[in-house]
C-alpha cells in the first residue's frame, strides 16, 4: 500500500534525475582534478540516459522508471584544446559544475515537495 | 559505500598532486643558483608528472578516473656553463656549471598550480553545498 505513494512517475523521474545530477558532479570534479593530465579524455553522462529518461517518462512505466540506471562515459564530442591531447577545458567544466548545482536544488526540491504534500496528506498539517 | 561527497577523492589526490607540483616548483626556484648537490653536480630541474588511475564505481555504473600521484622526475636538461674564473666551483677554463632554470618558466608554471588548486577547491565548495542540499530533503 505505501509502495503505491512511492511510485508516481513523477517522483520516480525526480528520484533518477538526482542520481544522474550526483553522478555527473562525480564525472566533472574527475575531469577538473585532470585538467593537466596528457592525453585525458572528459566523462560526462552518457547520451543515452536522457533519452531513455524521457522514454520512461513519457511511458509513465513506473517499472520502466525504476529500472533506468545513469552511467558514465567518455565525452566522444570533446576536442583537445591542447598538444597533450587532453579534452578537458575549464571554463566549460566550472559552467558545467553551476549548472549541475542548479540541476541538484532543483531535484532536492522537487522530492522534498513530493514527499512534504505525502506528509500533508498523512498528518493534515503542512 | 556511497559517498555524501560525491567525487572528493578525485578532487582530494588533485588537491595533493597539485601541493606537490608547487612544492617542487619553489624547490627549483630555491635552488636555482645551487653549484653542488649531495652528488657533487649542479642542481637537477625536477619536473611532476600526473598520472590518471581508473576508479571502477561500484556500482557498475562506469568508470571515473582520479589522479594517481604526481611523481617527481629529474629532467635532463644540460647544465648551463657560465664563465667565473673566480668561482670556487669553477673547471681547468674557468666554466662554471649552473642549473638550467628559468624564474621566469617556473614562475608561469607556478600560476598554472595554483589555479588549478583554486579550480579543485571550487569543486569541494560545490560538493558540500550539494551534500547539505541533500541532507535537507524532505524538510521545509
Amino acid at each position: 500500500m505505501i509502495d503505491a505513494l512511492f511510485n508516481s512517475p513523477n517522483y520516480l523521474a525526480a528520484k533518477k534525475s538526482l542520481d544522474a545530477v550526483a553522478l555527473r558532479s562525480e564525472a566533472i570534479a574527475a575531469n577538473i582534478a585532470n585538467l593537466e593530465t596528457p592525453g585525458y579524455k572528459r566523462v560526462d553522462l552518457s547520451p543515452s540516459f536522457r533519452a531513455e529518461l524521457e522514454r520512461a517518462c513519457a511511458s509513465g512505466d513506473p517499472n520502466q522508471l525504476a529500472s533506468l540506471r545513469p552511467a558514465l562515459a567518455a565525452d566522444p564530442s570533446a576536442v583537445p584544446t591542447g598538444r597533450d591531447g587532453n579534452t578537458v577545458n575549464l571554463e566549460k567544466e566550472m559552467m558545467e559544475l553551476n549548472s549541475n548545482m542548479l540541476a541538484h536544488s532543483l531535484e532536492t526540491q522537487l522530492v522534498s515537495g513530493a514527499l512534504l504534500k505525502l506528509k500533508l496528506a498523512i498528518t493534515g498539517k503542512s | 559505500m556511497v559517498d555524501l561527497l560525491s567525487g572528493i577523492q578525485s578532487t582530494s589526490a588533485a588537491l595533493n598532486a597539485e601541493r606537490t607540483r608547487m612544492d617542487v616548483i619553489s624547490e627549483n626556484i630555491a635552488n636555482a643558483q645551487s653549484t653542488r648537490g649531495t652528488d657533487g653536480k649542479p642542481y637537477q630541474r625536477k619536473v611532476v608528472v600526473f598520472e590518471t588511475a581508473l576508479q571502477q564505481a561500484l556500482d557498475g555504473t562506469g568508470q571515473v578516473a582520479t589522479l594517481k600521484s604526481a611523481r617527481i622526475q629529474k629532467e635532463s636538461r644540460p647544465a648551463l656553463m657560465v664563465y667565473q674564473p673566480g668561482h670556487p666551483h669553477a673547471d681547468a677554463r674557468g666554466f662554471v656549471a649552473m642549473p638550467n632554470i628559468s624564474i621566469h618558466e617556473e614562475m608561469a608554471d607556478f600560476i598554472a598550480a595554483s589555479r588549478t588548486f583554486e579550480a579543485n577547491l571550487a569543486i569541494v565548495r560545490n560538493a558540500k553545498a550539494m551534500a547539505l542540499q541533500t541532507l535537507a530533503i524532505g524538510k521545509k
